[in-house]
């Protein structure tokens, strides 16, 4: 008897899991979630990196003023002074800088002791002059443009190179990321279109079911729930498969990365949010898929009487 | 067009001036008036392609009038929202002229969709689609599927899902064409006993055994225009527009 139970045995009155539709659906979202899931490891990982780039370079910035070569060490001296006053001068006048402070003979010392021992007279040698620039807290200094304005001030002062390089290395990344975020939104913008098309094309096919459903009085929402429920379990399954695809390429990618030489891209770890929010994806599919098959139905039988 | 009977209840099918046509193809109706009211019983004639069918359909609200107004238990069709029609509908029970059965569906789960459809309990749903599968005879075909019954088979269980869920108003589009005339006595009976219950009857049909057999107003459609004939008057005799 229980076996022959119509209430356990319940079918749905629309068959939406025989349609081929389904399975062009799950093979979309898979692909969909694939990409997905590779990109937006790549954006994470580019945060991480960013991040880790963006606490170097904030905080502080060493100007060097070089010194004035002449056969006339005096006079020599003097313009290099003069060079050092007026490069802190502007430094003092930039809107991001909070402190400046021109490092002096003893702590000049202090650096280079380790290259040219004790005792030396740091006046006598031509050592390029050091600038301690503080940065206000949370500021982002634009360093080709500081580079620039110094260039123009003294030939001689410019900013540390490393820096330099890695603030174009952080304009690049930023560039990389988002176009990486706008490929995000063209896929969940693909599939969502993809979703909206096959479900208005299925509503058709079954249209001789939905208008019977209608006649004994259903609302929309339970043709609409009908569909949603079977999207979200299309999405679902298809988020997994495009994940297990993923997560090896994910790795294969990082294994890449790591024989860079340089330690850049060691930065560029994900990490244990990040797996957690890829993981997550199949619920993101599942949801995206349920939530614009839900609305497509509603929309489409609006048209109906 | 009414018995006394009927006298005093309220109207449940309101038409005034109603026309209805395909697309850009000429008016199938026009200026229809007709009021049904709570606990009538009519039939409705014509010819072959005369607009019983499309009569109905209007009236089980599968589609609006192209002019004129429709009330359906007090309520203007035109101004009525999507969910507040569904919910008009879950008192209207149809019987389909092609049954409109669901064909990957057992004779079980056709006739709970209305059941369902308004979120009915299952343990209910069996209950009654069980009694009444019994009482239609059809209880041994319970889970086989729609597509592989008779027509008779599948008229029953057309009826049987127009009358499960105890609906104010019953239209049957021709429900005794398929069915033996044993059987067809009985559907009849089942319809008078739900109309003696309350239920407004409208039944589109040819047969004019039926016709005479009962003595009921008649609804007769010809060249889109509607009349009204009492019982035992010829369609010849008293014609009278109304
Ligand atoms: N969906 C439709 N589209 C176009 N014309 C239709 C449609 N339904 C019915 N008709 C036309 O309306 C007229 C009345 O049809 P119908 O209401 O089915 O009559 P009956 O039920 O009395 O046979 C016929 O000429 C038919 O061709
Ligand atoms: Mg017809």
């Amino acid at each position: 008897m229980i076996t022959n139970n119509p209430s356990i045995n319940r079918k749905q009155e629309l068959p939406l899991k025989d349609d081929t539709s389904g399975i062009f659906l799950k093979v979309m979202i898979s692909i969909a979630v694939f990409l997905f899931a590779v990109t937006l490891a790549g954006v994470l990982s580019i945060n991480s990196m960013l991040n880790a780039w963006n606490e170097s370079i904030l905080g502080s910035v060493t100007v060097q003023v070089m010194p004035v070569n002449s056969a006339d060490q005096k006079k020599a001296k003097q313009e290099t002074m003069d060079h050092l006053q007026k490069t802190i001068e502007f430094l003092k006048k930039v809107p991001e800088v909070e402190h400046v402070r021109a490092l002096n003979d003893q702590q000049l010392a202090k650096l280079l002791q380790p290259w040219l021992g004790d005792g030396i007279e740091i006046e006598n040698l031509p050592t390029p002059k050091l600038i301690d620039v503080k940065l206000k807290s949370g500021a982002e200094i634009n360093f080709a443009k500081l580079a620039e304005q110094l260039a123009a001030v003294s030939p001689l002062a410019s900013v540390d190179n490393h820096k330099l390089w890695l603030n174009k290395l952080i304009k690049f990344a930023d560039g990389l990321k988002m176009l990486a975020l706008s490929i995000l939104f063209l896929v969940v913008a693909i599939t969502s279109g993809a979703i909206f098309y096959t479900t208005q094309a299925n509503l058709g096919v079954h249209r001789y079911i939905i208008e019977i459903l209608h006649i004994m009085g259903a609302k929309d929402t339970y043709v609409a729930q009908q569909y949603a429920r079977q999207d979200a379990w299309i999405g679902f399954v298809g988020g997994c498969i495009g994940l297990a695809f993923a997560i090896p390429t994910i790795f294969m990618i990082a294994g890449l990365a790591d024989q860079i030489e340089g330690g850049i891209i060691s930065d560029a770890k994900l990490s244990w949010l990040s797996w957690l929010a890829i993981a997550c994806l199949p619920l993101l599919s599942a949801m995206t898929a349920m939530g614009t098959a839900y609305y497509t139905v509603k929309k489409t039988l609006e048209k109906m009487m | 067009m009414l018995r006394h009977s009927d006298i005093g209840n309220p109207v449940v099918i309101d038409m005034k001036n109603v026309g209805i046509r395909y697309d850009l193809g000429p008016e199938v109706l026009s200026d229809i008036n007709l009021s049904l009211r709570k606990g009538s019983f009519h039939f409705l004639t014509g010819k072959s392609g005369a607009g019983k069918t499309s009569l109905l359909s209007m009236m089980y609200l599968a589609q609006k009038p192209s002019r004129g107004v429709l009330n359906v238990f007090g309520k203007n069709v035109n101004f009525t929202n999507r969910d507040s029609l569904a919910l008009l509908r879950r008192r209207i029970g149809v019987v389909f002229q092609d049954f409109r059965l669901i064909d990957h569906l057992s004779a079980f789960d056709n006739v709970a969709l209305p059941l369902r459809v308004c979120g009915m309990g299952e343990k209910e749903v069996k209950k009654r689609v069980k009694e009444l599968l019994q009482w239609v005879e059809l209880d041994k075909h319970m889970f086989d599927r729609a597509s592989t019954l008779s027509g008779g088979e599948k008229q029953r269980i057309a009826i049987a899902r127009a009358v499960i869920n105890r609906p104010d108003i019953l239209l049957a589009d021709e429900p005794t064409g398929n069915v033996d005339n044993d059987i067809a006595r009985k559907l009849m009976k089942l319809f008078i006993e739900l109309n003696k219950l309350g239920t407004t009857v409208v039944i589109a049909t040819h047969s004019e055994k039926l016709i005479t057999d009962f003595a009921y107003p008649r609804l007769h459609l010809n060249d889109g225009n509607l009349r009204i004939f009492m019982p035992n008057e010829g369609l010849r005799g008293g014609m009278r527009t109304i």
